[in-house]
């Protein structure tokens, strides 16, 4: 049982980063690789509050968000003159910088060490460190981050996005400025995902900056992929099943040295096999 | 002094093992226009092949080699066979094809984990009887000279096949106009399926050649593959002179901009000059 709610926990905080990530992917039509750094940056953010200051951790989710958004709002201005491939490129080459930050700004990321001893939070006398009141806690923000999500999708500002996607030379035609949109959708995702890194910083309560490497990024590409693109259920679908997957290989019964590759294995050709047959995933509505 | 001898060593070589992987990239680029991710694991692919024969079968080194480069091509002919060409033919997105070959990497890669072990080995027989030479008060061993001389030896012999032969004009025609060259009765699936062979041929021995110079690890891949995006886009993508001058750049930013500072900035540095081509240079540096 106890088990169980660690995968719900993990299987809602990829969630989350697969909602957020698809608004910039499935909805803009932009192929962002940068997720994992603000997703990083977010539990940074946590640790380093929670562990050398007095601050609580609902605070320092608010001030991860506030950082991202700083952070994210700067890429995103470099990052929306791009489209295509460039965009993807150059996406992936600011997570890899911002994981160097993570792993040689020793006096304050402790490096590889990783930081320890981050305490789980605490709001209004209700304690959150039992797994199971944690798992609340996610779930809340999960549902909070779908309806953010929903309600962007269906307001004018989001068909806006999904017009961008489809071709942005015609609305720009219209007069829209394509750059602030892209840029806004950016800085939202990276909020959202800033939340998701406070989350599993608190949960885990080790964090180092293996987690936030480029592979990251890609498994949340892949959620988001599989489950759909432009589709905010999708990604809860991906998640859940690319979350499942590697319990599925540890019961066939891989060593667990082995099973971390195998699971290496699923994933691309997961990948190989959605492009050649499924390039819009399981119910999706935008293909790539 | 000797620093500076030093790292001008450094760069140039590590320039060559760059423009290798770009060359290769470049050729590809240029008659399929579009990244393609899967080409870095082509140098884990030559490496461990020649690990596997002459460590574990105990074969003739150079046999090993030819054979590893061989290999390495077979696979990457065999990707474009059974992966990108199916999706060229429906017409799929740059970015469908960018996605597959990414996960033709993470699958690849993590099959030579199991295979083999994760541990770091080095290719050469006896590392501390290596042959080293002292010029201008810096050290250059035998095998980074052997790099240089194959390096000069097979951007030589690419040249030539590209001007001087009935193949390299229909490869031009391709990259030119892939419609056009169709028209004019060129095979252009089976020319693309043969540059595949080349490029990944050629990335594969520069694979070979990174593992006698310092080892093979199966995440090798993904390093060499950014260095080398990252020569091709800064020297311009699909040409082939503006890959090998990017490479050398490259090299020498990376190396002389950790002359003050601490070696683990060495692919932030990287990166970092990747964003600034991206922003005010998009083209590269021989492209108009």
């Amino acid at each position: 049982m106890e088990y169980l709610i660690h995968l719900g926990i993990l299987f809602t905080i990829y969630a989350i980063l697969g909602i957020s990530l698809n608004l910039v992917i499935g909805y803009t039509g932009l192929l962002s690789l940068t997720h994992a750094a603000f997703y990083g940056i977010g539990a940074y953010t946590t640790a380093i509050l929670l562990t050398q200051t007095g601050i609580g951790f609902f605070l320092s989710v608010i001030l991860g968000i506030i950082f991202v958004g700083i952070v994210s709002f700067l890429i995103g201005i470099v990052l929306s003159r791009f489209s295509d491939d460039y965009y993807a490129l150059g996406s992936l080459g600011l997570n890899m910088i911002i994981f160097s930050i993570f792993l040689n700004w020793q006096s304050l990321t402790k490096g590889p060490l990783g930081i320890l001893g981050i305490s789980r939070p605490e709001l209004f006398g209700i304690n959150f460190s039992s797994n199971f009141m944690f798992l609340i806690l996610t779930l809340l923000f999960l549902i909070l981050t779908y309806l953010v999500a929903r309600f962007i999708v269906n307001s004018s500002f989001g068909r806006v996005l999904k017009t961008i996607r489809e071709d942005e030379k015609a609305i720009q035609v219209f007069g829209y400025k394509t750059f602030y949109f892209k840029l806004a959708i950016f800085v939202i995702s990276a909020a959202m995902a800033a939340v998701a890194g406070s989350l599993f910083a608190s949960y885990i309560t080790f964090i180092d900056p293996s987690s936030f490497a480029l592979m990251e990024s890609i498994f949340i590409v892949a959620i988001i992929i599989l489950g759909g693109l432009a589709d905010l259920r999708g990604s809860i679908l991906g998640a859940l099943f690319l979350i499942l997957l590697p319990e599925v290989l540890r019961f066939v019964g891989f060593p667990s040295e082995i099973a971390a590759q195998m699971r290496q294995v699923v994933y691309g050709v997961i990948l190989i096999l959605l492009m050649l047959y499924r390039p819009q995933g399981l119910i999706g509505e935008y293909k790539l | 002094m000797e620093i500076f001898s030093q790292l001008i060593f450094n760069s140039i070589i590590a320039g060559a093992v760059y423009a290798l992987i770009a060359l290769g990239f470049n050729l590809i680029y240029g008659a399929t226009k579009f990244l393609n991710l899967a080409h870095g694991v082509m140098t884990a692919i030559g490496g461990y092949t020649v690990f596997y024969f002459t460590k574990t079968l105990d074969w003739n080194i150079y046999l090993a080699v030819i054979i590893g480069i061989l290999f390495a091509g077979l696979i990457g002919f065999s990707l474009d066979k059974f992966v990108y060409f199916p999706l060229r033919k429906r017409k799929a997105s740059n970015m469908v094809l960018l996605v597959a070959s990414f996960g033709a990497f993470t699958a690849i890669q993590a099959i030579i984990a199991i295979l083999f072990n994760s541990r770091f080995q080095t290719l050469s027989q006896n590392t501390s009887a290596q042959k080293s030479f002292e010029i201008f008060g810096g050290v250059i061993t035998q095998t980074q000279l052997i790099i240089l001389a194959s390096a000069a030896l097979i951007m030589t012999g690419l040249v030539l096949l590209l001007h001087k032969t009935r193949f390299g004009k229909a490869i031009k025609a391709i990259s030119d106009d892939e419609e056009v060259a169709k028209i004019v009765g060129i095979n252009t699936n089976k020319i693309i399926g043969y540059v595949f062979f080349i490029g990944s041929a050629i990335a594969g021995f520069a694979g070979i050649l990174v593992g006698f110079d310092t080892g093979i690890e199966p995440t090798m891949g993904l390093d060499l593959l950014f260095k080398g995006v990252i020569a091709s886009i800064v020297g311009g993508i699909g040409n082939l002179y503006g890959g090998v001058l990017g490479a050398f750049l490259l090299g020498f930013v990376e190396n002389f901009g950790i002359w003050k500072i601490s070696g683990d900035w060495k692919d932030a540095i990287a990166f970092a000059l990747l964003i600034v081509f991206l922003i005010f240079r998009p083209r590269g540096i021989m492209n108009k």
